[in-house]
């Protein structure tokens, strides 16, 4: 080839066409074939993901009284690498974050991107703090939106609520049976900054809004969660026991009204409290619960007709040996129906009425009232309680089980098998929550009574609450339950406490009333339970102790309830101890 | 200056000029346009921004308020404030208490019995 200037010319333009060429298919390369990719990259270094909080849900009660709630707080954070005058940041911030000058230089001088100085910093003081920082023209202090969760109650309710850990998560009470509830969707946007970190809002990208938590209304009264509380609070002062429950329940509903433990903690505040004033009682404690589970074997023999109404049972003049050992009764009887067995809470006639039926039926009524399986309530935490097995049993166990010994029970399942009385036999699933609702209080999830199953009939539920009646009444054990105006139906219960190291401890008792009222038509079901109450070893019954706390519930349950008296005000029978009740204040 | 060369001057096109400032005005303007357009974007997103904050920090307060009223209106608080004596209640008695006769249900055509119901009935 001849080397002329055509062919120069020729060779190199086609050689710049060829570099050409080349940067052109690199740069479709790039900007075709490795868009996303690049675009990714090129977006992780200027956009970020910000996330926008969800609200968790409110907490209320049956009427709308709210119960939890969310007080904004902002955490303010330090930029290190935006901090160019730290003696003057530290000057202006350090007082208002309620720090020494020292310990927020200390803070400050890691020189990190992201230092946390506070949090939980009040809304109004971060508020201050900006516009200082703003008229000093510093630099470097951030603010970042939180939220507390606020019980304006206190230590009212606190078992039943719970509250949240560092993370906001629910960890006891209703805030964590009702977590997915309430806790509600972060949201999320991309924003681009600029080098002082301000965001750009031109270049503000895809957004998806949070879901805020949906707020839950609950079946307390809290009406009634204050009376609750504060007898509850005087007898603990008085009477000094380790513990004390209450619960107001509506038998034909199965709703809780009322809840409360002593002692207890306040959820503003549970870093401050002690594991045993955390305790839900009422659900995780296991008792003996003594006379009150009279009232199964009476059901149950009456049911499978294994005694009548009008039977006679022979209750052995107060001494009854069985199984190589005496029961007793506290005082001697001899033939008594079963309506007398109740009224005088005969142990005997009780254990016979068991003997009579045969330990299979019996087991099988003790686990048709609920004992020995969990509720369902909507608390976290709930035991089953201990029902033996009739072939685990010794000899003793058939006449111990009638009077609520060898077994034990949780405070919610004693009420809950009242209420099985109270409910002309039907047994109610217990019920915390009663609805789920938007934030603009539309009902998302209504919660409705649910039966859990028929234990006896009407008829048999009729008889025995009337027996209860008279518990109440003269001659009965629980004569100082008595509710002026209204006809109290109840049980006293009388348990010696179990060790902890085996057996029984001696000299101390745990002694409960359970009742309703009116007899006639059950508007509410109570159970009163004090452990220990140091008192005189002669009184610490359940009829002298529980049912005048249960007395006094009771009334101001029923004035609260706006129940009209059926019957005429009698004078109340003098009471066998110095009463806890603070007399109101005269007009 | 002679005839030959008075020939060879070019004429100013006064149309083709014409034509090329009004392109060049109207690009210079297109992109003056742009710019001040982008300002104004920037301007408006700024105050988008400005007022997004302050409608965060009012809803901030406004929470931070009710969450104050919720304190201080709750039972807690309420009961407290009696015992203090801050309010004054007192418990009614039962002899003041007047309970009315339940009022007259409906009957089956969902009309309330009351003595004007009745006086207009035909």
């Amino acid at each position: 080839m001849r080397w002329t200037a055509r062919t120069r010319t020729g060779f190199a333009c086609g050689a710049v066409a060829l570099i050409f060429t080349v940067y052109s298919a690199r740069l479709v390369h790039l900007q075709v074939a490795k868009h996303d990719e690049y675009a990714r990259l090129a977006a992780e270094k200027h956009t970020m993901r910000q996330v926008i909080h969800a609200r968790r849900g409110l907490i209320f009660d049956r009427n709308g009284e709210l119960l939890a709630s969310n007080l904004p707080v902002r955490t303010v954070v330090a930029d290190g690498s935006h901090i160019k005058d730290p003696d003057a940041l530290a000057r202006l911030a350090a007082p208002l974050l309620d720090m020494t000058e020292a310990e927020f230089r200390e803070k400050i001088s890691c020189g990190r991107k992201y230092i946390v100085l506070r949090r939980e910093v009040p809304e109004d003081t971060a508020v201050a703090l900006g516009q200082a920082l703003q008229k000093a023209s510093l630099r470097g202090i951030y603010f970042e939106q939180d939220a507390v969760r606020i019980y304006p109650n206190g230590q009212m309710l606190g078992h039943v609520l719970g509250f949240l850990d560092s993370e906001s998560s629910g960890i006891q009470g209703v805030e964590l049976t009702m977590e997915k509830y309430l806790r509600g969707r972060d949201g999320f946007r991309f924003i681009e900054r600029d080098r002082t970190g301000r965001e750009i809002m031109l270049y503000r990208g895809q957004e998806e809004p949070a879901d805020h938590g949906l707020n839950v209304r609950l079946t307390i009264d809290m009406g009634l969660q204050a009376i609750l509380e504060e007898e509850l609070d005087v007898a603990f002062h008085d009477l000094k026991p380790e513990m004390a429950v209450a619960i107001l329940a509506n038998p034909k509903t199965g709703e809780i009204l009322a809840m409360a433990n002593r002692p207890c903690f306040d959820p503003n505040r549970p870093g401050d409290a002690k594991p045993e004033q955390m305790k839900n009682r009422a659900i995780i404690d296991m008792v003996e619960p003594g006379s009150t589970f009279k009232i199964v074997v009476a059901s149950g023999a009456l049911n499978e007709g294994t005694v009548k109404e009008k039977t006679g049972i022979f209750c052995e003049n107060g001494s009854f040996a069985y199984g190589g050992k005496i029961l007793r009764d506290h005082h001697g009887y001899g033939t008594m129906t079963v309506h007398d067995i109740l009224v005088k809470s005969s142990n005997i006639g009780s254990a016979k009425m068991a003997l009579m039926m045969g330990d299979t039926k019996f087991y099988e009524y003790v686990r048709r009232f609920g004992f020995g399986e969990r509720s369902g309530i909507e608390l976290p935490g709930e035991i089953p309680g201990l029902v033996h097995p009739p072939h685990r049993w010794d000899n003793l166990t058939i006449t111990r089980m009638p009077m609520g010994h060898a077994l034990a029970v949780t405070p919610l399942q004693i009420t809950m098998g009242m209420s099985v009385i109270a409910n002309g036999g039907k047994l109610m699933t217990p019920q915390i929550v009663r609805s789920i609702e938007d934030s603009d209080g539309r009902v998302v999830y209504d919660k409705p009574p649910k039966v859990s199953r028929e234990v006896i009939p009407q008829k048999t539920a009729r008889f025995v609450s009337n027996a209860l009646s008279g518990v109440v009444g003269q001659g009965g054990t629980a004569q100082l339950a008595r509710v002026a105006g209204f006809t109290v139906a109840g049980k006293t219960g009388t348990a010696q406490k179990v060790s902890p190291t085996g057996g029984y401890a001696p000299g101390k008792y745990v002694v409960s009333f359970v009742g309703y009222l009116p007899e006639e038509d059950p508007q509410f079901v109570c159970l009163v339970m004090v452990d220990d109450a140091k008192i005189a070893g002669g009184l610490n019954y359940g009829g002298l102790v529980a049912a005048p706390i249960f007395s006094r519930i009771g009334e101001r349950a029923a004035r609260h309830l706006d129940l009209v008296p059926a019957l005429r005000a009698e004078a109340a029978p003098p009471l066998a101890f110095d009463t806890t009740r603070r007399t109101p204040e005269e007009p | 200056m002679n005839a030959n060369r008075r020939k060879q001057v070019n004429p100013v096109h006064l149309t083709s000029l014409a034509r090329c400032l009004l392109v060049a005005v109207f690009l210079g303007a297109a992109g003056l346009f742009y710019v001040y357009m982008k300002n104004q974007h920037f301007a408006l997103a700024e105050e988008i921004r400005q007022v997004e904050r302050k409608i965060a920090g009012v809803k901030a307060q406004n929470e931070t308020l009710l969450a104050r009223v919720t304190e201080l209106s709750s039972r807690r608080v309420l009961q407290q404030r009696i015992a203090e004596g801050f309010i004054a209640m007192r418990p009614i008695q039962d002899n003041v208490i007047a309970r009315l006769s339940a009022p007259a249900a409906a009957q089956a055509d969902g009309v309330m019995r009351t003595a004007f119901v009745e006086r207009a009935r035909p």
